[in-house]
């Protein structure tokens, strides 16, 4: 899973900030990337339609590596299924 | 006090004819047609199925990708036209003059994307709407994005008069220079209108050709406009900012008129459009007699082209059936708030080569339409001075007279 998401994260994010030869790893940043909160919110929204979670714009804001964000969408994920589970 | 000339510098277009001066005007000397089958969506169902569309634009020749996903189409097309207007001018943007270099863009940027997100919002929820739309559909975000691109820190507007805009933002530039507000200013149109609401719509009140419609202004046998797309920009600068910098003048924006029909939301009035060409004129401080070309507005609509061929017989009289009026319309479509940008750069090119553009698709003479059209094939003709007019839907009209820089 965790596989996954930082493929489709990688895809959406070089796509959204027209970065596609850009360096992608855990410790890319959205500065790296030169992505501002207009960016942010179009990966937010390409993110949430991938995986059927919804993701508030004030949290994304405090994420600033890649890796970060793959850990907070994989636990966003387990919540998801967690409460379908409950 | 002697008032300040204003002159074109520089001019850059986007056109159905080809996306650059040279592709534009072998376009319009030639006598093609830029109407064809629209691609830019599904026609199935729609009355009209035909468009001056623009071909072959690639944004990330004149822009990164990203500036482009944020304009959107309408706003790409200023931006390249600016562009190639920059480079024609050898104009250099920096830190000693950027404050006194503007944009004045006539454009209606690209409402219809706001009717895709509202049906987003009613299928998805608020939340999945697309932040870009911000950027990409107001008006004020053409100039806004032509701006950022080339560095430009003065006056930043839009002007929208409905189809009058492309002259309508050159008359309100040449008037800002004059003022001293601005030294030079980026002045144009853009429009992005080949999209079903702008075709559906403007279809329902009548005004389009219907089909695989073609435009044939001043015909017996016109049904309507055509709808065309593209942008055009000219850098309008005073006389004594190009010439302390030796830039190449390409002619003198002499005088612009305007003036509003106060009669009803669709039908034109002759008197309006009588003095919006006489103010022109006067403000050129010319005589009429110095008239050497007209650009119409020519749109292929009944009334258009009867009433415009009226005014212009009230205003110039027997002398009217010795100048040429051409339709650029017939061969570009109608470009909305970009025509009439586009059709300035169309009066100062047929002035540098000493040829005027027809009109295409003329067949049937009509007997209330009976100047000199220039039917179907270009003219060789050397004029030093024309007059081009725009009206718009909703009765505002602008004309401007343009003539050759002479010392």
């Amino acid at each position: 899973m965790k596989k996954t998401i930082e493929e489709k994260l990688k895809e959406i994010t070089l796509r959204v900030t027209r970065m596609p030869d850009a360096d992608f790893s855990g410790r890319t940043t959205f500065d790296d990337l030169e992505a501002d909160s207009m960016d942010k919110v179009q990966i937010l929204i390409a993110l949430e339609e991938e995986f059927g979670i919804e993701i508030p714009d004030e949290e994304i804001i405090s994420i600033e590596t890649m890796g970060a964000f793959v850990e907070y969408i994989l636990e966003k994920i387990a919540a998801k299924e967690k409460a379908s589970q409950d | 006090m002697k008032q300040i000339r204003v002159v074109v510098t520089g001019m850059g277009v986007v056109s159905p004819l080809g996306i650059s001066l040279e592709d534009f005007w072998a376009g319009l000397v030639s006598g093609k047609c830029g109407i064809g089958p629209i691609t830019l969506f599904d026609t199935e169902g729609f009355p009209v199925t035909s468009a001056a569309e623009v071909k072959d634009f690639d944004p990330g020749q004149f822009m990164h990708l990203k500036r482009a996903d944020r304009a959107g189409r309408c706003a790409q097309f200023a931006i390249a036209a600016a562009k190639m207007a920059l480079e024609q001018s050898g104009l250099v943007i920096n830190d000693s003059n950027n404050n006194k270099i503007g944009v004045v863009i006539g454009t209606s940027g690209m409402p219809e994307l706001l009717a895709e997100q509202a049906y987003i919002i009613d299928q998805k929820g608020a939340n999945r709407v697309d932040p870009l739309v911000v950027s990409q559909y107001r008006a004020s975000m053409v100039p806004s994005h032509v701006g950022l691109e080339l560095g430009a820190k003065g006056i930043n507007t839009t002007v929208n008069s409905a189809c009058a805009s492309g002259n309508d933002s050159i008359g309100t530039a040449l008037r800002m220079i004059r003022s001293g507000l601005a030294d030079v200013i980026f002045a144009g149109g853009a429009g992005a209108n080949v999209t079903p609401l702008a075709i559906a719509a403007t279809a329902r009140i009548g005004a389009l050709a219907r089909g695989a419609g073609i435009c044939r202004p001043f015909d017996l046998n016109r049904k309507g406009f055509v709808y065309g797309e593209g942008g055009a920009m000219l850098v309008l600068e005073s006389l004594e900012h190009a010439r302390k910098r030796n830039a190449r003048v390409l002619a003198e924006i002499a005088g612009a008129g305007w003036s509003f029909d106060a009669a009803s939301e669709t039908s034109p009035v002759i008197p309006e459009r009588i003095r919006s060409m006489t103010q022109a004129i006067s403000d050129a401080g010319i005589d009429k007699s110095e008239i050497g070309y007209i650009n119409a507005h020519g749109t292929g609509t009944q009334l258009n082209d009867t009433i415009e061929t009226s005014a212009i017989k009230a205003v110039f009289g027997e002398r009217a059936y010795e100048i040429p009026v051409s339709s650029n319309k017939s061969m570009i479509g109608h470009l909305g708030c970009a025509s009439g940008s586009v059709e300035a750069i169309a009066c100062i090119m047929g002035m540098e080569n000493g040829i005027v553009p027809p009109t295409i698709n003329y067949e049937t003479p009509d007997p209330e339409c009976d100047l000199d059209y220039v039917p179907n094939v270009s003219r060789e003709w050397h004029y030093e001075t024309c007059l081009s007019n725009a009206f718009g839907l909703g009765g505002q009209n602008c004309s401007l007279v343009i003539k050759r820089f002479e010392d």
